[in-house]
C-alpha cells in the first residue's frame, strides 16, 4: 500500500513541476537554516568527553578578596582558577583516582638547525595523570609516571603534529628535544587528538586545539616557568621573586580531578571545604565558603564556552523553519484542493477517507524528505564556509560537522515539518464531497 | 470600498488567511529581532579606539639567545630596536609598550581616589614610554607627557621595588609607599572625580602606593573582558623580559604600511639575530577580534533576506490560489461592469487587510521574542523604531507580492463568466 501511495505521490509531484520545486525549495531552505544553526551550536555544546561525564570534576576555590567577589558576570562564582599554594594543599588528598593541576607557558624549542630556527611554542605543564584522565590517545610510547612527576624528570610528550615537525613523523620515543634551557627525553607521541573544545582549559575561550608539547608540572620550580595564560590577582602584592609569586594569592592554575563515584565526589567536596576552613585559621579564605566541584558540562556552561549568540540563532532558525512550514500549508492547500476530480473518482471507486488522507500525508512526507535532503546538502555547504572562516580567523578548521545526531535531527525536523504542514490540507482534501466533483 | 465582501470571504476561509497572518507575524518578529541583533553587533564594531589604528603595527621580539638573560643586555637591545625602527623610511614613531589595541583584553588593576574610603575601581594599566602617546596617534588634552628621564628613573625604582621584600603594616599596606606619575584617560578621570578635573590629583592602590595624574589623554577605548573599556592608566616603565620578550608599537606614515611591514623583521634581525620577530598590523588584530561579530552580521542578514523571500512566496501562493478559485466570480463582476482596476483593488485590499492583521500580531510577538532574548541570552532591548521600519517593509513586500498575481486576475475576460455554468 505504501508503495502504491508513493507511486501516486511521485506522479502527482511530476504533474506541476513549478509548484513542486517551490514546495521543495521552501522546505529545503527551512531545513538548511535550522540544521546549520543546530550544528553550529552543537559544535560548541556537545560533550567533549561523554565517557567521563560523571567522573571528571573541575575544582574552584574561593580564596578571593574578602572585600569583594571575583569580578565577572556572576558575583556568586569563585575565581576560575586556583592559586599555586592551594594546588599543593589539595593535592594531598587521596580521594581522587587521578588529579592534575595545569597551565600553559610560551617556551622556546630549539630544533636541529637543519629543520628550523628556534621557535616559541605553547607548552602545557601538567601531571602524568593528565593523559589517562582525559583519555588522550597515543601513537607511540605513553605519558610519564609518578616517578617522573616526583623527580621531576625532563620528559616530554609531543603531539602528532609536533612530532612530524621535529622528527619527520617517525617514532621519536627516547629521542631528545631541547626546550628552554634543558634537554627533554620524548616519552610519548600523541595520535590525532582534537576535542571540539579545549575543555580542560577554558580560560581563554574554548575554540582552541590542544597544545603540541606536554612536560611535568614540577619542573616549574627548577626552571622558573611562568604562565602565559590568564592570571587574576587581588590585594597587596606578595613577596618578590619567583617564590614570592608562587606563594601569592594570584589565581592561575586549572585543576581537575577524576572521582570514581558520586560518593567520592561528595567526600572530596567535604575535603575541599575542610581545607578551606583550615586555611581560614591562617587568615586566608576570608570569604564565605564557596568551593565548586563542576562536571565538564557545568564548567563549559559557567565558563561561557557556548556563545549565547549561538543559542539565540538556533531559536531564530527554528522560527524560520516554522515560517517555512506555515508557508507550505498554503501551497499544499492550493495544490490538494484543486484535485477534487481525482479524489472524487477514487472515492467513488471505493477509497475511504482514511485512504485519501494517508495518500496525501505520504505525498507531504515524500516532499519533506526530498526537501530535507536538499537542505542537508545546503547546510553542508554553509558549514564548510564557516569552517573556512574559522580557519582564517582562529587557525582552527574542521570545527563544524554534520555528525549522526545532527543528520537525524535534520531528518526528524523535515518529517515533522511535512506532517505539520500536510495534516490540515490532507484532512480538507479527504473531506471533499465526491459527488460535487463528479458532475461535469 | 469593499470591506464587506472581503471580510465575509475571509470568514469562510479562516485557516487559509490565518496562515498568512501567522506567517507575516512570525516574519516580523524574526526580522525585527535579527535587525536588532545586527544593530547591536554593528554599533560595537563601529566603536572608535581613539588611536591611528590603520597606521599602527605591533612588533614583538622574543629572544632565544642566552645573552638576553641579562637585564642590561635586554635594555640595550630595546634601545637599539627603537633606533632601528625609527630609521626605517616611512616610520613616524615607535614605542616600547605592552599596550596592544583590539587584542580583546590586557592587564588591569584596582585603584581609588587617594585618601578616600570609597570602593576600589578597576581600570586597565599599561607601561608606556615618552613616545607612546604620539605613537598611538592620540593626544594629551591636559598636562604633560612622560619624559625620557621619567622612564629611566621609574624603571630603576620599580625594579628595585620588585627585587626586595616590602615591609608591610598589619593591614597589608606598604610601610614606605611610593608615588608614581601616571597619564589617564578622560573617561577614567570623570569616573574618579565628578568634576573630571584630574590633573595633579592622585589615586591609591591596595598597597597604599599613590599615582599622581600628570596628563590626561583624549578618547580611549580598548575592549576588555570586564566593563572597563574606557578606563586606562599609563605609567612610565620599560617593558622587556627574558620569557616575554619586548613589545613595540610602530606608527607609519599614511600609505606606507606595506613598505614598512616588509622591512621590520629584516631590519631588527640584522641588528640582533638571537630572537624571533613577529609583526602584525592593528587592523589585522582588530578584524580577528571582531571576526565573530562580523560573521553574525553576515549570517543574520542572509537569514532576513531568505525569510522575506519565503514569506513573499507564501503571499504570492495565496493570491494565485485565490485568483484561480475566483476566476468565475471575477468574470461575473467584470460582466456586471467592474473595471480591471476594481478587481486589482479588491485583491490588494484583501491582502493589505491580512498583512495588517499579521503585522499587529507580529508587533506583539517581536517584543515578546525580544524580552525572551534579553532575559535568557543577554540580548539587547529592541528599538521600537526598528519595529516600525519592519512593519513598513512588510507592507510594501506584501503589496508587491500581491500585485502581479492580482493583475493577472484582473485580466480575466467577462466572457469567462458565461462558460460552464
Amino acid at each position: 500500500m505504501i508503495f502504491h501511495n508513493l507511486r501516486i505521490a511521485a506522479k502527482s509531484l511530476r504533474r506541476n513541476t513549478t509548484l513542486t520545486v517551490l514546495i521543495i525549495s521552501g522546505i529545503a531552505l527551512g531545513i538548511a537554516v535550522a540544521t546549520t544553526f543546530a550544528a553550529f551550536r552543537h559544535a560548541f555544546a556537545k560533550h567533549p568527553i561523554p565517557q567521563k561525564a560523571e567522573t571528571l570534576r573541575y575544582v574552584r576555590l574561593d580564596s578571593w578578596d574578602p572585600l569583594k567577589p571575583y569580578p565577572g558576570n556572576d558575583p556568586t562564582q569563585p575565581p576560575t582558577q586556583i592559586t599555586y599554594r592551594d594546588m599543593r594543599g589539595i593535592m594531598q588528598s587521596k580521594i581522587p583516582m587521578r588529579q592534575s593541576g595545569m597551565f600553559v607557558s610560551n617556551m622556546y624549542v630549539y630544533p636541529d638547525p637543519k629543520i628550523s630556527r628556534p621557535f616559541r611554542e605553547l607548552v602545557r605543564l601538567c601531571f602524568g595523570d593528565f593523559f589517562p584522565m582525559f583519555d588522550v590517545p597515543f601513537r607511540y610510547g605513553s605519558g610519564w609516571d609518578a616517578k617522573a612527576d616526583a623527580g621531576p624528570e625532563a620528559v616530554a610528550v609531543l603531539s602528532e603534529e609536533m612530532n612530524a615537525k621535529l622528527f619527520g613523523g617517525r617514532n621519536s620515543v627516547g629521542k631528545t628535544v631541547r626546550i628552554a634551557d634543558r634537554d627533554f627525553r620524548v616519552v610519548g607521541v600523541l595520535a590525532k587528538w582534537e576535542p571540539n573544545l579545549r575543555y580542560y582549559d577554558l580560560t581563554q575561550g574554548g575554540v582552541r586545539v590542544p597544545e603540541k608539547i606536554y612536560i611535568p608540572f614540577n619542573l616549574i620550580k627548577p626552571m622558573q616557568i611562568r604562565s602565559s595564560g590568564n592570571s587574576d590577582g587581588w590585594g597587596a602584592g606578595g613577596a618578590p621573586g619567583f617564590d614570592g609569586f608562587l606563594q601569592s594569592e594570584t589565581c592561575w592554575i586549572q585543576f581537575w580531578v577524576e572521582l570514581p563515584s558520586p560518593a567520592a565526589a561528595a567526600a572530596y567536596h567535604d575535603f575541599l571545604n575542610a581545607y578551606a576552613l583550615e586555611q581560614k585559621k591562617t587568615g586566608r579564605f576570608a570569604r564565605p565558603l564557596n568551593n565548586r566541584l563542576s562536571t565538564v558540562s557545568e564548567w563549559v556552561d559557567v565558563a561561557g564556552a557556548v556563545p549565547r549568540q549561538a543559542t539565540a540563532m538556533l531559536v531564530v532558525s527554528l522560527l524560520f523553519l516554522a515560517v517555512c512550514a506555515v508557508n507550505l500549508v498554503g501551497l499544499l492547500l492550493g495544490k490538494f484542493l484543486a484535485r477534487g476530480g481525482e479524489v472524487g473518482v477514487r472515492r467513488a471507486l471505493g477509497a475511504t477517507r482514511v485512504d485519501i488522507f494517508l495518500q496525501h500525508i505520504v505525498e507531504c512526507e515524500l516532499v519533506a524528505l526530498v526537501g530535507g535532503a536538499v537542505g542537508l546538502l545546503l547546510s553542508l555547504g554553509a558549514l564548510a564556509a564557516m569552517n573556512a572562516w574559522l580557519k582564517a580567523t582562529a587557525a582552527r578548521g574542521d570545527f563544524f560537522h554534520l555528525d549522526a545526531p545532527m543528520i537525524l535531527l535534520s531528518i526528524g525536523l523535515a518529517l515533522a515539518a511535512g506532517l505539520v504542514a500536510g495534516a490540515y490540507p490532507a484532512w480538507r482534501t479527504c473531506r471533499l464531497a465526491p459527488a460535487e466533483h463528479l458532475k461535469i | 470600498m469593499e470591506f464587506g465582501p472581503i471580510l465575509r470571504s475571509m470568514r469562510r476561509n479562516k485557516v487559509r488567511y490565518g496562515l498568512i497572518v501567522a506567517e507575516v507575524a512570525l516574519t516580523l518578529a524574526i526580522v525585527a529581532n535579527c535587525v536588532n541583533m545586527i544593530g547591536a553587533a554593528r554599533s560595537d564594531m563601529a566603536k572608535k579606539s581613539g588611536f591611528d589604528d590603520e597606521n599602527l603595527l605591533n612588533v614583538r621580539s622574543t629572544p632565544f639567545s642566552p645573552a638576553f638573560k641579562e637585564q642590561g643586555y635586554r635594555d640595550n637591545s630595546v634601545a637599539q630596536d627603537l633606533q632601528v625602527l625609527r630609521h626605517i623610511p616611512g616610520v613616524r614613531a615607535a614605542s616600547n609598550t605592552g599596550f596592544l589595541p583590539w587584542q580583546g583584553g590586557g592587564s588591569s588593576t584596582e585603584t581609588r581616589v587617594a585618601g578616600s574610603k570609597g570602593p576600589y575601581l578597576r581600570n586597565q594599566i599599561y607601561n608606556a614610554d615618552e613616545s607612546t602617546v604620539d605613537t598611538l596617534g592620540t593626544s594629551l588634552i591636559e598636562g604633560r607627557n612622560f619624559t625620557h628621564e621619567d622612564v629611566e628613573t621609574d624603571t630603576v625604582r620599580l625594579r628595585d621595588l620588585n627585587n626586595a621584600t616590602r615591609e608591610r603594616t598589619a593591614d597589608g599596606r606598604a610601610v614606605v609607599p611610593f608615588a608614581q606619575n601616571v597619564i589617564i584617560s578622560k573617561a577614567f578621570a570623570k569616573l574618579l572625580w565628578a568634576d573630571g578635573k584630574a590633573l595633579g590629583r592622585s589615586v591609591e592602590d591596595n598597597d597604599g602606593d599613590t599615582y599622581r595624574v600628570i596628563g590626561v589623554i583624549d578618547h580611549f577605548y580598548n575592549p576588555y573582558g570586564w566593563p572597563i573599556h574606557e578606563y586606562v592608566m599609563f605609567y612610565p616603565n620599560k617593558n622587556n623580559s627574558q620569557g616575554g620578550g619586548a613589545p613595540f608599537l610602530v606608527r607609519v606614515e599614511p600609505g606606507k604600511m606595506a613598505a614598512v611591514r616588509q622591512q621590520v623583521e629584516k631590519a631588527l634581525l640584522a641588528a640582533n639575530d638571537g630572537r624571533n620577530i613577529r609583526v602584525q598590523s592593528i587592523t589585522e588584530i582588530k578584524s580577528g577580534f571582531q571576526a565573530q561579530s562580523a560573521l553574525l552580521v553576515w549570517i543574520l542578514t542572509l537569514v532576513i533576506f531568505l525569510l522575506l523571500f519565503v514569506t513573499s512566496l507564501g503571499i504570492v501562493g495565496l493570491t494565485v490560489f485565490s485568483v484561480a478559485e475566483r476566476t468565475r466570480q471575477i468574470g461575473t463582476r467584470r460582466a456586471l461592469g467592474a473595471r480591471k482596476a476594481d478587481i486589482l483593488q479588491y485583491f490588494l485590499l484583501e491582502n493589505w487587510l491580512v498583512t495588517t492583521m499579521g503585522l499587529a500580531l507580529g508587533v506583539a510577538l517581536a517584543f515578546g521574542l525580544n524580552m525572551g532574548l534579553v532575559a535568557q541570552l543577554n540580548g539587547t532591548k529592541i528599538d521600537p523604531g526598528l519595529v516600525i521600519v519592519g512593519v513598513a517593509l512588510l507592507w510594501v513586500a506584501g503589496l508587491a507580492a500581491t500585485y502581479f498575481p492580482a493583475r493577472k486576475g484582473a485580466r480575466v475576460a467577462p466572457a469567462v463568466a458565461t462558460r460552464n455554468v
